[in-house]
């Protein structure tokens, strides 16, 4: 019985080591599994095949509405839509997995470098919340923050107070700075717009929160919060104005010291058009792009082209910025 | 006449049980709170269409739809892990049964299968989605499977050992000393009496299978339509709560909710079912 | 007495019937053996599949430690994987502490209950309880989230928290520092529930190896029920309760979802249990769609999984033996 317990667990673990190191092995050489989504289908009437998509949650509700429309015009086509983030979508388009990623942030070289091919699809920005309740929400509405001071709330850590912020030293109420715990691309953009950084360089003291809606949802619970946010969850989908509770403080982009009245928002629609105008500072407004590996072809160029003409009309219904007739021409050209 | 005197033990007995019937309160209240709490925020988001359909577009926005794509994909998932699990778990159930018993072998597999028991799902996630990568397996409903089958192997087999554990040996005996081979001890005998405490593993398992999110997290993907593939993602009704309660729209979270609901309400099916099922399956037992 | 030929063997019903409506002894035989052999490799598998997952993660995590030292992943306090940074050590503190609060909060109360259901309480109670502890112990953990989300978190963030503020203010383990209730003392108490079923489960079946005539004789001599479990029953099965302690423990520590939904996941050492933590489940399940786009990410978060895989094992183990010990006192 001893020899035979041995040799069954010697072939137990000789088996497992074989099997492993065949897997590693397998590892080095990366899995390339082919996109379904290339198969030609040119004509636009028998479009037919399978298109996956991955990527930012920024992104998703939209991709979810764009794959419901287009499945409309064109049945044979079917649609799997995953969020993930951002950099999930990333990879999963480098490593085939998917045919096309959304992308909530700027592609980095290194990605570009790896075959990234994208193009900007539509516009979005991230807003700057605190609570309605803040003490100096008069200061804040009447004249701004501007970026360098959001780079010191946010990256330094040099202004911890709201007196700070305004201008006040009186006003010793401290600064209670909430950001995303999980990986987001408006965590990135927004540091972009800070100072040049990215979500890792937000201040470690900052208190991370999972998720968009509980972001806005903590903000809002406390007086002395702040913290950042994508447009829908800042204001409210149906009534288009700020959620209870919610005020985006102005950002003070000419610098001249005063909040104008195109730089304060009260309604979505303020927003959007901001945003759409260019007037709202990119960054922290972002194009938000869909990337392939290597230029698409096929019925994802089909679906792609379709996004930038006929599907930009269901942008704004949903609370998306859609893209001028230029940036769109743009868009446009690099799929060609 | 005697007089009853309170004793200082007396007194101290008197606390401790109250202390215990608190927190068996406090125990058995958890359990309302939860069903409360999931009922009261789930059922006024429950419609029909919720059961009934797939994510229309814009879904996650507030517009129509439902989560049948997660209701379906998680009962594919639960169901094809739950027989895999099931194939491979009779073997071995019998065979420590019948052929392993009480031996030094015996104990070391049962402890093998103990630890694999309390791993926890997300290790089984990591592991699976590491073996995929190796493979270049993508997300889909074949990997969320596999995987699955190795998270309730170990319930099934243990729940199945318990139960056979406790059946009368006297049965088995008899049947050896008529000749039987081990085999057909096994497969005749002990499988009839274990039909009930089958059943019992089978819908535990199931139940764990289809609530269980850290493992399909990596493993499955997710899709909005239901599924119709095993190399494609599928969505599941986990992953369908979560993802519904990440979005800003408080439309939305209620649905998430009501997901929830719908989730809690097939665990309750499946374990009251597994109490009545057994129930009538002691009919065919021996006692 | 009667003539052979009265006599039948098996054999020769085998004759009589014919051969192929009976298979012969050595057919069955030799199933048997087949069987025997299916069978053992079959349940070999388990083991298998152990000895697989252990070696598969450790081939993953390989990659960071050529580059990283052991103590540097573990001590590290930053964690930047874009600048190359894994310190581990907000995570392991935070899985710590958010599992010991879970113990402590479900301990006291899940012995309580067990000794109660084991001595005190009635059929009917008993009856009842079976149901109530197998629902819970069924209940999904994404459940448990939503309840933790809907109902622990606003009430550790506008109850327990103002409280601890009043009266507790000079502790620091109870100093509350910020505002939401996403805390480790909503992680702890979600897990509580969690465990409860398997620590009742598995201490009363403990107490059930106690034999009653120890009790009878307790009780014979005058002292009361909870004399007898305090001084009687209890010191034979200690080591027994200890082990559905660990086992409790070790569930705790690896639950991912319900964890990550109320903890807060913001990675630092926490000093409260009104901080927030990030358990090293929740890094691994928040960050997977990153894994492959930096580099060593994925060696990280499978290092992670790894650590948790090992850690669980050894209290498994551990607990796992002793109770095998215990609990074989018992008829099988």
């Amino acid at each position: 019985m001893r020899k035979l317990s041995f040799m069954v667990f010697s072939t137990i673990i000789a088996f497992a080591l074989l099997l492993s190191a065949c897997a590693s092995a397998a590892t080095s050489a990366p899995a390339a599994t082919q996109a379904t989504g290339s198969t030609p289908a040119p004509t636009t009437e028998s479009l037919s095949g399978n298109i996956s998509i991955s990527g930012a949650f920024a992104l998703y509700p939209m991709m979810t509405v764009w794959a419901a429309e287009y499945t409309n015009i064109n049945p044979n086509v079917k649609f799997d839509v995953q969020g993930g983030g951002a950099g999930k979508g990333m990879t999963d388009t480098l490593s085939g997995a998917v045919d096309i990623g959304m992308i909530s942030r700027a592609i980095k070289p290194a990605e570009e470098a790896q075959g990234a091919y994208w193009v900007a699809v539509t516009k979005d920005a991230v807003f700057p919340v605190v609570s309605a309740q803040n003490p100096v929400a008069a200061d804040l509405t009447a004249n701004g923050i501007n970026q360098a001071t959001f780079n010191k709330i946010f990256i330094t850590g040099e202004f911890k107070t709201w007196g700070d912020v305004v201008g006040k030293p009186e006003v010793k109420d401290a600064i209670h700075l909430y950001t995303r715990s999980d990986s987001a691309g408006a965590a990135d953009t927004w540091a972009l717009f800070c100072g040049g950084k990215v979500q890792a360089d937000i201040l470690i003291s900052a208190i991370g929160v999972n998720g968009e809606p509980a972001l806005v949802d903590t903000v809002i619970k406390d007086p002395l919060g702040i913290g950042y946010s994508n447009l829908n969850s800042v204001f409210d989908a149906t009534s288009g104005k700020l959620v209870a509770g919610a005020l985006v403080p102005p950002i003070d982009a000419n610098k001249n010291g005063k909040a104008d009245a195109d730089e304060y928002f009260q309604s979505k629609a303020d927003a959007v058009s901001a945003v759409s105008s260019g007037k709202y500072p990119s960054p922290p407004a972002r194009f938000e792009f869909l990337a392939t590996k290597g230029k698409p072809t096929g019925l994802t160029l089909a679906f792609l082209n379709w996004i930038l003409t006929d599907g930009q009309k269901y942008l704004d219904a949903a609370g998306y910025v859609p893209l001028t007739p230029d940036q769109q021409a743009e868009s446009l050209a690099k799929l060609k | 006449m005697i007089k009853k005197h309170w004793a200082r033990r007396h007194i101290e007995e008197a606390f401790v049980k109250g202390l215990m019937i608190v927190s068996f309160a406090l125990v058995a209240g958890s359990l309302g709170l939860i069903l409360w709490t999931v009922i009261v925020r789930g059922l006024p988001a429950l419609t029909w269409d919720m059961v009934t359909q797939s994510p229309q577009g814009g879904f996650y926005m507030g517009k129509g739809g439902g989560v049948l794509n997660a209701i379906i994909g998680s009962l594919y998932l639960a169901g094809g892990g739950t027989l895999i699990a099931l194939i491979v778990s009779l073997p071995i159930a019998l065979y420590l049964e019948t052929y392993l018993g009480n031996s030094e072998w015996g104990r070391f597999v049962r402890l093998a299968l103990d630890v694999l028991w309390g791993i926890p799902s997300i290790v089984y996630g990591a592991f699976g989605f590491a073996v995929m990568i190796a493979i270049g397996l993508r997300a889909s409903l074949l990997a969320g499977i596999i995987v699955l089958s190795l998270v309730e192997l170990p319930i099934m087999v243990r729940a199945m050992d318990e139960v056979i554990r406790r059946m009368p040996t006297d049965l088995e005996h008899a049947a050896l000393a008529l000749g039987s081979t081990k085999l057909e001890v096994a497969l005749r005998v002990v499988i009839r009496q274990m039909l009930p405490g089958i059943v019992t593993a089978v819908l535990l398992a199931f139940g764990r299978g289809i609530g269980d999110a850290a493992s399909v997290l990596f493993t499955a993907g997710y899709t909005d339509r239901i599924p119709t593939s095993l190399l494609r993602p599928t969505a599941s009704l986990p992953l369908a709560v979560f993802f519904q309660l990440g979005t800003p729209y408080p439309e939305v979270q209620k649905r998430g909710y009501a997901s929830a609901l719908i989730l809690t309400l097939i665990i309750l099916i499946i374990s009251l079912g597994s109490r009545l099922i057994s129930a009538r399956l002691n009919r065919y037992t021996v006692k | 007495m009667n003539g052979s030929n009265q006599t039948l063997t098996i054999e020769s019903r085998n004759e009589t019937e014919g051969r192929q409506n009976r298979p012969s002894a050595a057919s069955r035989r030799g199933r048997d053996r087949t069987a025997r052999k299916a069978f053992l490799v079959i349940t070999l598998l388990p083991l298998f599949l152990i000895v697989l997952m252990a070696i598969s993660l450790i081939l993953r995590t390989w990659p960071i430690l050529r580059v990283h030292s052991l103590a540097e992943l573990v001590f590290g306090m930053t964690w930047k994987p874009d600048n190359g940074l894994f310190g581990f050590w907000p995570f392991i503190t935070g899985t710590i502490w958010v599992t010991v609060v879970g113990v402590l909060l479900a301990v006291p109360a899940c012995l309580l209950v067990s000794l109660y259901l084991s001595e005190y309480a009635h059929s009917t109670t008993r009856s009842i309880a079976k149901p109530v502890l197998d629902l819970l112990a069924a209940i999904p953990p994404v459940v448990y989230g939503v309840w933790g989300l809907l109902a622990i978190v606003p009430f550790v963030e506008k109850v327990l928290a103002p409280l601890s503020k009043r009266w507790l203010s000079s502790i620091p383990i109870f100093a509350v520092n910020q505002p939401t209730g996403f805390s480790i003392l909503s992680g702890g108490i979600v897990l509580a529930v969690m465990i409860a079923p398997l620590i009742i489960s598995v201490v009363y079946e403990i107490l059930a190896t106690v034999p009653n005539d120890l009790r009878h004789a307790s009780l014979a001599v005058g002292a009361t029920k909870w004399q007898t479990i305090r001084q009687v029953v209890i010191p034979q099965v200690l080591p027994g309760i200890v082990a559905g302690v660990v086992l409790g423990a070790s569930r705790a520590l690896g639950e991912t979802i319900a964890v990550l939904m109320v903890v807060g996941n913001v990675a630092r050492v926490p000093t409260s249990i009104f901080d927030p933590a990030y358990p090293l489940p929740a890094l691994i399940a928040n960050n997977y769609g990153d894994m492959m786009s930096i580099p060593l990410y994925d060696a990280a978060l499978l290092g992670a999984a790894l650590v948790l895989l090992i850690v669980i094992l050894i209290f498994n183990i551990i607990s796992t033996l002793v109770l095998q010990r215990m609990l074989g006192r018992k008829k099988t």
